[in-house]
């Protein structure tokens, strides 16, 4: 999950995949996805290890709305009313609600709760659970993580027969991936007494009792183990019967892991990987689908002269050779970003490829970027002095930006890169102290919710105040009503929507797209089939994405099993 | 009886500046726990519902700093060292602390009693036959091993021992994740197999110091006149090394030893990273990259009074063994 954090930890990779490389065999590494037709069920048996680095030992807590707990158990104990695939166009899998009916204006939602699903202590999940569930979210604002009550505008949530009914103040349709994929269902019978009635927001829920596919069973400070719920409501799932969890503390030993084979599910950055991890078993597979954006935030505050210089902006967007960046500073392993902000090839249905081409961004043009500059009164021999304020121990930023500022130099731009700690760096971004700043935003299932953190006013603040998501001030009222109208807009009318949100990127340059972050993701093939894979994205892969997991955990099989 | 009285009133004016000045550093330091949350969630969830969950496990950024300062004396002393609110966010620090401790205090404590026993036997022995074949070789490796950093030997280790040696020896975690912690003997021998390469490290970075200094000691305590003297007595070699010139040696290493039995705590941080050994080395540093206060004063607390008594003791202890230090007390 972490990036390389310590440099320590780098030190340790790189040091190993050189010694290991020298002396290791090489194997010639082909993709051997089976082109034999998929079957559609599997023997039970068999155990994987999942190996994502947390940093820390396990707390053995699960509560599903501690965010600092609840990768361990969304998903695996806890699941969702319906799971949303980012990485298919926001494909729908009906899980607690086996259907749902928008109302008029996408005001209300009506869910039907499956028939016939189990708690794992043997009781039914019904309607009244999920209404508990949404009403305890209200009761303490602590656990109503996506502010469903207090921002979305839910106003109740009712039962009548199977039927739940969430009525919302204005139409709900950007929430749904929150309210309906978040959310973990939690069993009233045991959320309304003792400890966990009292304080639902801390209880530490040591044994949870949930629908999804696997039980504690046990969780100790090193290693979380889980086996199979033998009721599941999926009949004949999990295939999988034992899953491992093991608290990896840094990268470096995490990685060894995965090298070795001793673990089969990656979830983290790999440097040099081809040598380090691909090359030591033909079974050792990746696929690390982009999410979201790395971007150069420019301080577009009045107060800053030169970021919030349009033609400045504009020469660096055209001056930063972004395969470069891609290719040198992240060593191939991120895609290169582009100036529409829309994650491409995860978001392609949105990408608006025409209005990129047309606007010149699409590749790097340093004689206009020169010429920008001139306008703007800067020459390599008057150069324009920036500092970008970057996160110490992020290598992998590091060498991106050394690039960038080796693109920027011919163009008149002497970029300083600024390392702060981490904590030093949040509180210069939120506040809006810096010219340039470097950073990873938070996605979600469409572009939308990327780009309306970065561009929507309302996350913005003065200078000297915290931000909540758009750091580099961008005011824009007519962006605004572009994101204000998207949740009412159907499907046509969104894309359309997000087409017009390109090209505001594209004629401002709020921010500077560099390269797509990506879900760090390995997998091994020696034993386990039923990987997401490229060709068949069903869920995000790497072991942090919630409740993702709980969709790869029902598709993992073990092949020794099926012998 | 008044040196010791005096030494404990100091222990007692030592432990409360260190523990007023483990309360209002850590509060120093940039950012806030709030801050290190929404990293950790990638920015995907609302400040304020963070905030929110925040204050449901007690962190109350505005209250006054001094009563802050005051609850958190009682707090120490009282041993209501309440909840982590970094990354183990919601878990009681004592559980945290109670978890990793042990695990410290067997690795780190006994590789590092173990390297001074060593390094003062070399010392004494290389001391004793100086010029000879031992004292040429040993002490000079020890000083260059002694130089070698920690993560770099640790890397070194792992590689002979792990990585080339097709997994001879473990290279992570203080047992196999797939045994349950009991009293059997298969459980001992997993956790002394998994100790073996970083408390390897240990001693092989920790040595080389004791033995220069033993040996130096030992030259100087060689030309006494005591020593001349039990010569001329006609005793034994061996009684005359160990009772006559070690035992004096000794004394000035016995505080450093305190001191770095006191350190011992603290844990090896580098150490504990490459081994991915859960011990308090990591939970210090991820308390302090993630602003977790609670964690950290405790963590604070801990070291210091483990340093403090650790000198008290070896105050105590010289006090026994050398009549002098009492003498103008």
């Amino acid at each position: 999950m972490r990036r390389t954090k310590a440099i320590v930890a780098v030190a340790v990779v790189i040091a190993l995949s050189v010694v290991m490389a020298a002396c290791g065999t090489k194997k010639n590494n082909t993709t051997s996805n089976s082109s034999a037709p998929a079957k559609t069920s599997y023997k039970k048996g068999g155990t994987v290890t999942i190996v994502n680095v947390q940093g820390q030992t396990w707390p053995c807590q699960f509560n599903p709305f501690n965010p600092a707990n609840n990768a361990v158990s969304l998903g695996f104990v806890y699941e969702p009313l319906v799971f949303v695939n980012i990485l298919k166009n926001q494909a729908e899998t009906p899980m607690l609600a086996s259907a749902y009916q928008w109302g008029a204006d996408k005001k209300s939602i009506d869910f039907t709760i499956r028939d016939g699903v189990k708690w794992s202590d043997g009781q039914p999940m019904t309607a009244d659970d999920v209404v508990f569930t949404f009403n305890l979210m209200k009761q303490t604002p602590a656990t109503d993580l996506y502010s469903l009550w207090s921002g979305a505008g839910l106003q109740s949530v009712t039962a009548s027969g199977n039927k739940v009914t969430l009525t919302f103040a204005n139409p709900a349709g950007p929430y749904f991936f929150n309210f309906a994929n978040q959310v973990g269902i939690v069993p009233k019978h045991i959320w309304s007494t003792g400890d966990a009635a009292k304080k639902p927001d801390t209880w530490e829920d040591p044994n949870p009792v949930g629908t999804g596919p696997f039980k504690v069973d046990p969780c100790s400070a090193n290693n979380i183990q889980y086996t199979a719920n033998a009721d599941y409501w999926q009949p004949g799932k999990p295939y999988i019967q034992k899953v491992e969890y093991p608290a990896y503390l840094d990268n470096g030993p995490g990685n060894l892991d995965l090298a070795s084979g001793k673990g089969q599910w990656g979830s983290q950055f790999i440097p040099n990987i081809a040598q380090f991890y691909l090359n030591k078993s033909k079974e050792n597979h990746t696929w690390s689908p982009p999410v979201t954006n790395v971007a150069l935030y420019p301080n577009l505050d009045p107060s800053h002269k030169a970021t919030s210089n349009l033609a400045v902006r504009q020469a660096m967007a055209l001056a930063i050779d972004r395969a470069q960046v891609a290719k040198i500073g992240e060593g191939g392993q991120q895609p290169a970003a582009n100036q529409t902000g829309v994650v491409t090839p995860t978001f392609n249905k949105y990408f608006d490829d025409g209005a990129l081409k047309s606007s010149g961004y699409d590749k790097p043009d340093v004689a206009k970027a020169t010429q920008l500059m001139q306008s703007a009164g800067y020459s390599p021999s008057n150069p324009l002095k920036l500092t970008v304020i970057s996160v110490t121990g992020y290598t992998d930023w590091d060498a991106s930006l050394a690039v960038v500022k080796q693109n920027l130099k011919p163009i008149g731009i002497d970029l300083t890169v600024s390392d702060l700690a981490q904590q030093t760096y949040d509180d210069k971004l939120y506040k809006g102290d810096f010219d340039l700043a470097y950073y990873g935003s938070a996605g979600g299932p469409t572009p939308y919710t990327e780009l309306r953190q970065i561009l929507y006013s309302k996350n913005s603040a003065k200078i000297g105040e915290d931000a909540s998501t758009n750091y580099e001030r961008y005011l824009n009222p007519d962006v605004d009503k572009l994101f204000d109208d998207f949740a009412t807009a159907d499907d046509a009318g969104q894309v359309a929507i997000i087409k017009k949100i390109q090209a505001a990127m594209l004629k401002d340059i709020p921010v500077i797209p560099t390269t797509e972050s990506v879900d760090w993701f390995q997998y091994n093939t020696s034993d386990i089939g039923g990987w997401p894979t490229e060709q068949d994205p069903y869920a995000q892969p790497a072991a942090f994405n919630v409740p993702d997991t709980g969709q790869v955990l029902t598709r993992l099989y073990s092949n020794a099993a099926q012998k | 009886m008044r040196f010791l009285l005096r030494r404990l009133g100091f222990f007692v004016l030592t432990l409360w500046a260190a523990l007023t000045i483990n309360f209002f550093i850590p509060h120093l330091m940039p950012g806030s726990p709030l801050q290190a949350l929404r990293d950790r969630t990638h920015n995907k969830l609302s400040p304020q519902a963070l905030q929110e969950l925040l204050a449901s496990f007690g962190f109350k950024p505005n209250q006054n700093i001094f009563e802050q300062y005051l609850d958190y004396l009682r707090d120490m002393l009282t041993g209501h060292w309440g909840v982590s609110i970094g990354q183990t966010l919601g878990t009681p620090v004592s559980t945290i602390v109670g978890q990793a401790l042990p695990w410290t205090l067997g690795m780190v404590g006994v590789a590092t009693v173990l390297a001074f026993i060593l390094g003062s036997l070399v010392g004494t022995v290389a001391a004793w036959r100086r010029g000879g074949r031992l004292d040429a070789i040993l002490p000079s490796v020890f000083v260059v091993t002694s130089a070698l950093p920690y993560f770099w030997v640790a890397l070194l280790l792992i590689l002979m021992f792990s990585v080339w040696t097709n997994g001879l020896l473990p290279s992570d975690f203080n047992y196999d994740s797939s045994l349950q912690p009991d009293w059997s003997p298969e459980f001992i021998g997993n956790v002394l197999q998994h100790a073996v390469l970083p408390a390897a490290t240990i001693v092989i970075t920790a040595v080389g110091g004791w033995v220069l200094t033993m040996r130096n000691n030992m030259i100087t305590t060689l030309a006494e006149d005591y020593v001349r003297m039990g010569r001329a007595k006609g005793l034994s070699d061996r009684r005359i090394m160990y009772n006559y010139a070690a035992r004096n040696a000794l004394l000035p290493n016995l505080s450093g030893f305190a001191m770095s039995l006191g350190f011992v705590i603290s844990g090896a941080i580098l150490v504990e990273y490459v081994f991915n050994y859960p011990g308090l080395g990591y939970l210090l540093y991820n308390a302090v990259q993630n602003n977790d206060y609670p964690l950290m004063q405790v963590l604070f607390m801990l070291f210091t009074v483990a340093v403090l008594v650790a000198v008290l003791v070896c105050d105590f202890a010289i006090a026994w063994l050398d009549p002098r230090s009492r003498a103008k007390g």
